[in-house]
């Protein structure tokens, strides 16, 4: 079915955000009506759902969960209280999410994590954490997006769909667009993926290179030592013929700009941090040959954000634990999810993430058991396991924030239209809750 | 000799944190004293006693002669000889995270198993644990270059992914398994493994030795077999039977060595 050209709009506002992935493409154009969202341009099909049902399913007022059950609306002042009592009356509380929220919202959860001596946690822990375990040890070659544009010759993807997660990542950023030394745009390019899958951009690509699942620490370690010109005793490393292996090898070598991408199919396979770190050493020793840099593909357009923050204030990217009142991080010990496996919190607060749709079935359980609290924008889930409901704005369209873009890049995100009048920012909700906190807390004293 | 002897009298699904008990702080205490000791569960601080009966024997001079005897459910008790520097600890149960960790001199004997980050960077005394270790045993913290530098382990079961990530010295005997990854980035120490080692042994490695005297499926392309020895003297100590040598990891121009029984 081809979809008419939207012509009844009053409105146009021009480079709007799209909050969704990490690409956070800053080009999107609105068109509202009766300042309402009727259409939007240059989004992809995922942005542009997201932006045009925004309405749907949207939480419109406070609410808290009565005796038999039922979720009731209630106002703020009785919502913020007795959250905020929940939470400073708690011994091991979680603040989770925060991956769609502005870097603003962000630093007014740390502050309250801080106080209440919380663990605060974003989907990292699910997601990226692990690369940025392997930044943190071995460091990591970096670029922006605007570079790999202008610049980059050869893309290699491991591991990493983006023509399905991240639509305009190729039309945008990597592959078709036209640089300022890539005239042709996509003829000027060598795009290669490597995944156990043929991805839809594995089809877009030049070359695909299948390997075996789980075997991506050896296949980079093989392709170190081809680089370092060492012969291999094998035919076939990771089921990829060694063959396979020196081409990849020579092109990666002889390129002029390489950029390398790599997603969850390389950070979440069975050596995790270490995939990344062998990976992370691959191109360094590429750089004595070429310009070779390389980026994890983010998947929410805060993610990155968040680690961001978290790392100025308190040296690490997430997982952080404020129990003793200064903050820690262990992965497996203070990490949401390994957190509800051994049923040690008892407060959950979610800002910006559903882990009804995220987590593990046994992990979920958990949260049944303990107080809930939801400070989102939409109905899902995680709805359904709240005692407490906070409803929030949409940052980039009825809020203004900033984000960091999957290269870490700050984007500021401007406001497009009024929020629902009943709802609140993020971060006005947490500046709320800061200061009932710190009210308890005199009181205390 | 003095000995603390505690015994658990209340588990909670949070774990406890146990820093504040170790010989070097406790050995000169009276037992109030000892039971007013901070312990930390969750964002709370409370007395020691709310969770332990507490019992003293005999009496010491200095820390060398205390031992603290825990008995109960400890697998919620994290920290158990955390940064010691002397004296001994028997915990007859599974405990939690960090046992051991950093810890610089004095012995702790682990009845059960543990769970991760077991004797992580510490740089002596002795961790003795008789069951199975989970993760990071004798690593090092995140964002940290340095692992283990010195002490003993010893594991009588079997060790979980990561054992001894950049160790830099000191000594591992493990009597089990061991699961992916161990020896990675390690540039000193020896590791004894009697069991099976899953794959990828010593990655990265720079120096140091491993002796695998189970199975290992393959090696990593980085390690270049060097030859068969018999009865081989290695780091001070025979081993019988027939050992093959390789040396790696190439990709950083290693000189580490892995003896494997055939
Ligand atoms: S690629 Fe991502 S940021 Fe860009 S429009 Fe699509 S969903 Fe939005």
């Amino acid at each position: 079915m081809i979809e008419k050209p939207i012509k009844d709009y009053d409105k146009e506002v021009k480079n709007c955000s799209c909050s969704y992935c990490g690409n956070n493409c800053d080009d999107i154009t609105y068109l509202l009506k009766n300042d309402e969202i009727v259409g939007v341009r240059h989004a992809c099909r995922i942005g542009a759902s997201k932006i045009i049902n925004d309405q749907d399913q949207r939480l419109l007022s406070p609410m808290i969960r009565n005796d038999e059950g039922i979720l009731e609306e209630t106002t703020w002042d009785v919502a913020l209280d007795k959250t905020a009592r929940l939470l400073h009356n708690s011994t091991r509380p979680v603040l989770y999410g925060w991956g769609e929220t502005s870097v603003e919202a962000i630093k007014k959860g740390i502050k309250i994590a801080e106080i209440t001596g919380s663990v605060i946690d974003n989907q990292s822990t699910i997601c990226h954490g692990t690369s940025i375990q392997a930044f943190q040890n071995v460091g990591h070659p970096v670029m922006t997006l605007g570079e790999v544009k202008n610049r980059a010759d050869v893309i290699v993807y491991v591991g990493t769909n983006p023509m399905d997660d991240h639509p305009r990542h190729l039309s945008r950023y990597t592959t078709f667009p036209e640089g300022f030394f890539r005239r042709n745009g996509r003829q000027d390019r060598t795009i290669i993926t490597l995944d156990p899958k043929y991805t839809n951009t594995a089809k877009v690509s030049d070359k695909w290179i299948q390997f075996n699942m789980d075997e991506d620490y050896l296949l980079f370690n093989a392709l170190r030592m081809l680089l370092k010109g060492e012969e291999l005793e094998e035919k076939e490393v990771a089921g990829v013929s060694t063959q396979q292996l020196e081409e990849l090898i020579k092109i990666m070598k002889n390129a002029e700009y390489g950029a390398l991408f790599f997603g969850l199919g390389v950070s979440q396979t069975l050596a995790k941090q270490k995939n990344v770190d062998v990976l992370i050493q691959l191109i360094e020793d590429l750089n004595r040959y070429s310009k070779w840099s390389m980026l994890p593909m983010r998947g929410f357009f805060n993610v990155s954000g968040f680690n961001i923050a978290l790392t100025s204030e308190t040296g690490y990217p997430y997982g952080v634990d404020f129990s003793r009142g200064y903050p820690r991080f262990m992965v497996g010990e203070t990490t949401t999810i390994d957190l509800l496996n051994r049923r040690e919190p008892d407060f959950f607060m979610a800002v910006s993430a559903d882990p009804g749709v995220q987590f593990p079935g046994y992990t979920i359980k958990h949260l049944v058991n303990i107080p809930t609290i939801q400070v989102d924008t939409h109905w899902g889930p995680y709805t359904e396991l709240s005692d407490i409901v906070l409803p929030s704005t949409r940052v980039g369209v009825e809020t203004e924030g900033t984000a960091y873009r999957m290269d870490s890049i700050p984007l500021f995100m401007k406001k497009v239209i009024d929020k629902p009048k009943n709802c609140h920012s993020d971060e006005w909700i947490l500046t709320e809750l800061y200061k009932r906190i710190e009210q308890l807390k005199q009181e205390d004293e | 000799m003095k000995a603390i002897n505690l015994v658990m009298t209340r588990k909670n699904s949070i774990a406890i944190e146990f820093d504040n008990i170790l010989p070097e702080l406790l050995f000169d205490k009276s037992l109030t004293q000892i039971q007013d000791s901070i312990i930390y569960m969750g964002n709370k601080q409370l007395p020691l006693s709310e969770f332990f009966e507490v019992e003293i024997e005999g009496d010491c001079q200095n820390s060398e002669d205390c031992l603290i005897n825990i008995e109960g459910d400890l697998s919620r008790v994290k920290r158990i000889g955390f940064a010691m520097n002397s004296g001994k600890i028997i915990a007859n149960s599974n405990v939690d995270f960090h046992v051991g960790a950093l810890m610089t001199g004095g012995h702790i004997t682990v009845n059960g198993d543990a769970e991760s980050y077991a004797g992580r960077e510490m740089t002596g005394g002795t961790l003795e644990i008789k069951g199975n270790v989970k993760e990071f045993c004798g690593s090092s913290y995140a964002g940290e270059w340095r692992g283990m530098s010195g002490g003993q382990i010893i594991i009588h079961g079997n060790v979980g992914k990561q054992l001894a990530d950049f160790m830099l010295d000191g000594k591992i005997h493990i009597r089990g398994n061991c699961d992916i990854l161990a020896g990675v980035h390690m540039s000193g120490g020896f590791i004894q493994i009697d069991g099976n080692v899953t794959q990828w042994i010593g990655g990265q490695m720079k120096k140091g030795i491993i002796v695998l005297n189970g199975k290992i499926d393959s090696m990593l392309p980085g390690f270049v077999f060097q030859e068969i020895v018999h009865n081989p003297l290695i780091n001070g100590q025979y081993f019988i039977g027939k050992y093959r040598l390789y040396s790696g990891d190439r990709g950083v121009n290693g000189k580490g060595q892995i003896w494997i029984k055939e």
